[in-house]
């Protein structure tokens, strides 16, 4: 058995598979199917200081080898997260990554205090594509993504902060820079692209919020190309994903200089998807007598 | 709820554009009925499950049915499986629909392909003390096919068609209410297109019916097990959603906005 066993800012992960927030709620589902203890980490579902009730339905539609989303945010708000599912996520001895949005800058940073010293990290959600005032409008420029991360890190005394980029900007790598500068800890990449499917017969799209958050298999080159390009921009850590199925895909991020790996819509296709991720990177570093994942990590050479 | 990788054993059109697949589970599940499964079309490039209610699940070959009209590409794929061919699935999912004890009587009211979680209720009661009618719509006679069953586990069965081709010209509700007073059901199943839970929602209400009534709703779903958040409807009140794969499908028709 290779080494799985990770460290990013501090925080140690058993392996570097973590569930993507959005598609994995907050762990008590998919514990009914396996033993989420398994997972490197989890992103909770977005987090807003206050209830949110999200977007009409539908939410989601199908593209070939891609899915798009616009939930909006539902969740039960950021203190019933701490009363009914903290617990249960401690009890898994698994990362708690609490991923976090708002409206304004005092509400990025009223969350960040409220969960300081409570998680392992928090996963700033400045990218939603799905509403709008789900902070996409400080995800976009580089002096906004500065400024909201320097409000969320200033609320934060204990916990690392990753700040999750968007893809549907001008330079991610910019992006991610401005993110260090504002004092993040880690970036997580890449978010979803925007997209829109539409009803043919109704001429209309299908998701009632017109245009969705496009994510699974096929936007993996995407999300490889920019994971590297962001991984060669900063010296923090980076958590790489978008598209991710099986351990092959995960290990091209890690090569591409990813420390760890989140894994979203591949948990609709199949619920044991991250067990069988984990498992076989286990088996593929054996295969190839890589005793420690780490020494993947950033080995990328570009063709001449 | 499981995740299981089943095998076709046969995959048939029932009606047209309608089709009946039936396949074998490797394990014994605990089913109840009103339940769903989220299946996959099977050829990995459609990533989403597509969730059907289960017809029947016999125990002692492990094998379940589910029907589903042919409306896009991933159920056009699922219409071309062969036997022998692996889907996967998770299995059982939801909260079905509970008969207590004292409820003998039960009014099923079915539109569309709204009749076929239906058909489980009676399946799975088929031995029982309860008595069933069943109101049934379809578009034409054409799509009045096998439901025979309906007809063998009724006490009585009365079909409507949207052009009286088959039956009664009209819908599923009014053949229920004009059969109420005879049939005075201590409890209603339905399940069908929205217009149709709305006409028996007003209908209920109009007629100051208080009997329990609970609907199978339908959603474009994600995860199917309610961690997505994809598929949700508003309670009544609109102060909160529910999750239609997790805390339903079925709900009493008062609980959610239909």
């Amino acid at each position: 058995m290779a080494n799985l066993h990770t460290k990013i800012c501090g925080v140690e992960f058993k392996n570097p598979v973590i569930a993507a927030s959005g598609t994995f709620g907050f762990g008590k589902e998919f514990n009914e199917i396996f033993d989420i203890s398994v997972l490197g980490g989890i992103s909770t579902k977005g987090l807003t200081l206050e209830p949110r009730l999200g977007n009409p339905t539908p939410r989601i539609a199908e593209g070939r080898g891609v899915i798009l989303n616009a939930v909006g945010l539902q969740n039960p708000g950021v203190d019933k997260f701490l009363e009914e599912d903290l617990d249960f996520l401690k009890s898994k001895n698994i990362v708690i990554i609490a991923n976090v949005a708002g409206k304004t800058l005092e509400d990025y940073a009223g969350i960040c205090a409220r969960l300081d010293g409570l998680v392992d990290m928090i996963e700033l959600n400045i990218s939603c594509p799905n509403v709008k005032c789900g902070g996409m409008a400080f995800g976009i420029r580089p002096e906004s993504v500065e400024q909201v991360t320097h409000a969320a890190k200033s609320a934060l005394k204990k916990t690392p902060l990753i700040v999750k980029l968007s893809p549907n900007v001008e330079s991610i790598a910019a992006n991610a820079l401005a993110a260090q500068k504002g004092g993040a800890d880690c970036v997580s990449l890449i978010n979803t692209l925007t997209g829109m499917a539409i009803d043919i017969e109704r001429r209309r799209p299908i998701i009632a919020n017109n245009t969705g958050g496009v994510s699974g298999a096929g936007v993996k080159p995407v999300a490889v190309r920019m994971t590297y390009e962001v991984c060669s921009a900063v010296s923090i850590p980076v958590i790489g994903m978008g598209g991710i199925t099986c351990a092959e895909d995960a290990l091209e991020f890690i090569i591409a200089g990813a420390s760890a790996v989140q894994v979203g819509t591949a948990n609709f296709t199949d619920t044991l998807a991250m067990p069988k991720i984990i498992a076989g990177l286990n088996a593929w570093l054996d295969a190839h007598g890589v005793a420690d994942i780490n020494e993947l990590r950033g080995t990328l050479q570009l063709n001449g | 709820m499981k995740e299981l990788t089943v095998t076709v054993v046969g995959n048939e059109e029932i009606a047209p554009g309608i089709f009946e697949i039936d396949f074998q589970l490797p394990e014994d599940i605990f089913f109840r009925c009103g339940q769903f499964v989220n299946l996959s079309v099977g050829d990995g490039l459609h990533l989403l499950r597509r969730p059907f209610a289960v017809l029947f699940y016999d125990k002692n070959t492990r094998t379940a049915g589910v029907c589903y009209q042919v409306k896009g590409e991933g159920t056009k794929l699922l219409s071309q499986r062969k036997e022998g061919d692996k889907l996967t699935c998770v299995i059982p999912l939801g909260n079905g629909f509970i008969l207590k004890e004292e409820e003998k009587r039960v009014a099923l009211i079915g539109g569309g392909v709204g009749v076929f979680p239906l058909l489980s209720v009676l399946g799975e009661y088929k031995d029982s003390d309860k008595h069933f009618r069943s109101y049934m719509g379809f578009r034409s006679a054409a799509y009045v096919n096998t439901f025979g069953m309906y007809d063998k586990r009724s006490d009585a069965l009365f079909v409507a068609t949207d052009d009286g081709s088959f039956g009664k010209k009209g819908t599923s509700v009014s053949l229920f209410f004009e059969d109420f007073e005879q049939a005075k059901p201590d409890v209603i199943f339905a399940c069908g297109p929205t217009p149709m839970l709305r006409a028996l929602k007003a209908g209920l209400s109009e007629r100051g019916i208080g009997v329990p009534c609970y609907v199978s709703l339908e959603e474009r779903m994600g995860c199917g097990i309610g961690a997505c958040l994809v598929c949700v409807c508003h309670k009544t009140g609109g102060e909160a959603n529910v999750r239609v794969c997790k805390d339903g499908p079925v709900f009493e028709i008062g609980e959610v906005e239909i």
